[in-house]
């Protein structure tokens, strides 16, 4: 049987879309079932990760709850991939085995439908970038004030109750990076991920697991006002909330969209390290408890064709502007035949150069209203970076190769909160408000997972997390019209919503900047 | 798509650099033997006398760092490649070197200490047997440990480093040195073993070398008393033997 998975917002996003109905149906069964039984909501929850002291913070976990066997534990809890080029088909999976638990559900119910599947919640539709209403409200046509999908520790980012995704924090740029895996190192993290082989870090995370993932993840959780984290902010929490898997199923929707733009290299299912998925280096298969008692071992390989799945979405369009790797190539004077193929083609010219091009000269804490640094360039590397673009410029007709792409790099970021946002600006000028000049935005982060991160034993040893942020269409600009400082970049961190507390430890152990060429 | 990967050659440098340890060890004689507190008398006892005729200090740390660059490379290469990448092209072999000369001095430190160990174990323990089997307690216990495993993810910890000056020559040096002092942490209870392993210390230096370069690849962890073993390498080369399997069935 083919599956759809369509729009939340198509029919308004309330209960009168069955899609919507049916799936707060099957949620409000799992959730009646006990932490150790694999059909359970909360068993899926920790699925994608278990925190014993945060879930009983959240009133998910009880001394009295029967936990699952230390075998189901091993086999089945904790296993989210983050930082790494499993991200996408782990998660893809998930959804699958989530939306087979939900039709099992349902299935003895009067009327209910045999194909159902997620619906997916697209923020970036114009006036669908707030929480559907269906999961704004404790009310419900089978309840009153028992709605399955209602939480209220998903407070919006406003802290208030008020789900929405403010517009100016998230976007879709990773789907113009062709690369599924970036050389990393600091340069492209690729739109995927990086390789995550013998030696997994999970330490820096891919184009579209930092925006819109970490992002989203950030906004619609939260906290309180009594600094209370909402479900979706960290990610020992976030499977318990039903409107994460409406998030999950839009990601792997623009994992798709990615597949049709112009510049998208594909998968790498040429690599036996992907395709076969963590056992290949010696970790653990990725398994999900199916209906009956069953359950699925999955590959990275098996989870990228949708089709072969049965699976499609109702719409996988690519988005209108040309991807970014093509556009910036325009604006140096390449025409657009041109550009596709000359992204395309550097793309997959092999491993890339990478190298440092600057640095500031101390780590910085991120409290208050702002922060500010200055990063110094090295004046050889940078020339390398400006020959690139003028060689660019001259050959403009046919250019032999792509100029350089330039890299602000975020690096071990750490801190006791994950529910920080902030916006990340090159060369705004004193005194400006930088909601004046979106040309100076590199980008917008969300600590999604810094928390845990920042623990000296745990999986990524206290280093955090560094975010990689593609700078060059400012780098480009700021060198065609002489701005660019030869010797600096000044850069500005604006937190979402200030001022950001000091309790929350946010500290950048260097912010630099790098060069991929070739 | 393929990722492509390629061999740099800071680490074919490194790789010759430990094969040319090992061959010394294992071909050398006259100024390259063994460390003398692993050869000398394996049948009886030693005193710490007799020792220090053999063997003078100077002729103990050449031996010493000479088993050093030979079992330590390999599990350096990771926070190398970490230095390399955070530094600026024209400074990655300034700063490589810099790290392992911090490494090498939180080693070279220790293996004073450790020699002045085995030298009293064996004093006090003529028996080479029983020598040999304290040593093995004692590394079993330490393995089973939570304090080996926040050594362990110290010798993970991936830290900023300064990019220019004096400032980054010290960030180089300072990361190898406290990734040397956890690797000692890691490794000290394990690194007596060969220390009397008589006659069979060459092998027994090689499956240290294994063992803990396997172990190296296992992620940061929660501190617990655990065993703590190859498991990852060995799982690895399970996967990979059944690869060809598979692909002929």
């Amino acid at each position: 049987m083919a599956f759809t998975r369509k729009n939340v917002w198509a029919n308004g996003g309330d209960f009168n879309d069955p899609t919507i109905l049916w799936y707060a149906r099957g949620v409000a069964a799992m959730q009646g079932r006990a932490l150790n039984d694999q059909s359970g909501w909360r068993f899926f929850g920790a699925i994608h990760g278990f925190n014993q002291t945060k879930w009983q913070r959240v009133g998910a976990w009880s001394p009295n709850d029967p936990m699952p066997s230390s075998s189901d534990r091993a086999t089945f809890w904790a296993q989210c991939q983050h930082g790494s080029w499993y991200f996408l088909p782990w998660h893809r999976g998930y959804l699958i085995a989530l939306e087979a638990m939900i039709r099992d559900a349902i299935a003895n119910m009067p009327g209910a439908p045999t194909d159902w599947a997620l619906p997916y919640w697209n923020y970036f539709n114009p006036n669908q970038n707030a929480l559907p209403p269906a999961f704004a409200s404790p009310n419900w046509p089978d309840g009153q004030g028992n709605n399955p999908l209602f939480v209220t520790r998903r407070y919006g980012p406003d802290g208030n109750g008020n789900v929405f995704v403010p517009m100016d924090q998230v976007n879709e740029d990773a789907l113009g990076d062709p690369p599924f895996v970036g050389p990393g190192q600091g340069a492209s993290p690729g739109f995927g991920g990086i390789t995550t082989g013998f030696n997994h870090s999970g330490r820096t995370h891919g184009g579209i697991e930092m925006q819109p993932h970490d992002m989203v993840h950030v906004l619609v959780g939260w906290v309180d006002q009594a600094n209370q984290k909402g479900l979706m902010t960290d990610p020992d929490t976030a499977g318990l909330d039903p409107i994460f898997y409406l998030h999950h199923g839009n990601i792997d929707r623009l994992w798709e969209v990615w597949k049709g733009t112009p510049t998208a290299q594909g998968d790498p299912v040429s690599d036996p390290n992907w395709t076969n998925g963590p056992p290949n280096t010696g970790g653990q298969a990725f398994v999900m408890p199916m209906p009956g008692g069953t359950s699925m071992t999955y590959t990275p390989g098996q989870m990228s064709s949708l089709s072969t799945l049965n699976y499609t979405y109702d719409n996988m369009s690519p988005p209108a502007a040309a991807p970014q790797a093509v556009a910036r190539l325009q604006r140096l004077g390449v025409p657009a035949p041109a550009a596709v193929a000359l992204a395309r083609s550097t793309a997959m010219a092999g491993p890339a150069n990478v190298e440092l091009l600057g640095a500031n000269t101390q780590s910085i804490r991120l409290s208050g209203t702002e922060a500010r640094t200055s990063l110094a360039l090295d004046a050889a590397v940078k020339n390398k970076v400006a020959a690139s673009l003028q060689a660019t410029r001259a050959a403009a007709a046919a250019p032999p190769t792509a100029p350089d792409r330039v890299f602000l790099n975020l690096e071990n970021v750490r801190g006791l909160s994950d529910a920080v946002a902030f916006s990340v600006y090159i060369n705004l000028p004193e005194g400006e408000d930088p909601a004046r000049h979106p040309e100076l935005k590199a980008g917008s982060i969300g600590l999604f997972g810094v928390s845990t991160a920042s623990e000296r034993d745990g999986q990524h040893a206290g280093d955090g997390i560094t975010y990689v942020l593609e700078i060059t269409p400012i780098v480009d600009a700021l060198h065609l019209s002489g701005a660019l400082d030869p010797g600096q970049l000044h850069v500005r961190l604006v937190p979402l919503k200030p001022p950001v507390p000091d309790s929350a430890q946010i500290s950048i152990g260097r912010i630099s900047v790098y060069r991929q060429g070739s | 798509m393929r990722t492509e990967r390629r061999v740099d050659a800071w680490l074919v440098l490194l790789g010759a650099a430990s094969l040319a340890a090992w061959s010394a060890l294992a071909f050398g004689g006259g100024e390259l033997t063994l460390p003398a507190v692993c050869s000398a008398s394996p049948t009886g006892a030693v005193s710490f006398e007799l020792a220090l005729v053999l063997e003078s200090p100077m002729k103990l740390a050449g031996d010493w760092s000479l088993m050093l660059a030979a079992m330590m490379l390999p599990v350096v290469v990771a926070p190398l490649a970490h230095v390399r990448q955070r530094s600026f092209a024209k400074r990655r072999p300034r700063a490589m070197l810099l790290f392992l000369a911090g490494y090498a001095a939180a080693w070279m430190t220790a293996g004073f200490g450790l020699q002045a160990l085995a030298l009293a174990l064996r004093w006090a323990m003529p028996a080479p047997l029983v020598c040999l089997g304290t040593a093995a307690a004692v590394a079993t216990a330490w393995q089973v440990s939570p304090c080996k495993q926040w050594c362990l993810n110290r010798c993970h910890r991936r830290p900023p480093l300064a990019a220019f000056g004096m400032t980054a020559d010290r960030d180089a040096f300072d990361f190898g040195l406290t990734n040397g002092t956890a690797c000692v942490g890691a490794c000290w209870a394990l690194m007596l073993l060969p220390l009397f392993a008589g006659d069979n210390h060459l092998p027994a230096m090689i499956a240290f070398t294994l063992f803990v370069f396997a172990e190296r690849l296992e992620g940061p962890a929660a501190l617990a008393w655990r065993w703590r073993g190859p498991g990852r390498a060995l799982r690895i080369i399970v996967a990979h033997a059944r690869m060809p399997l598979a692909a002929r069935n």
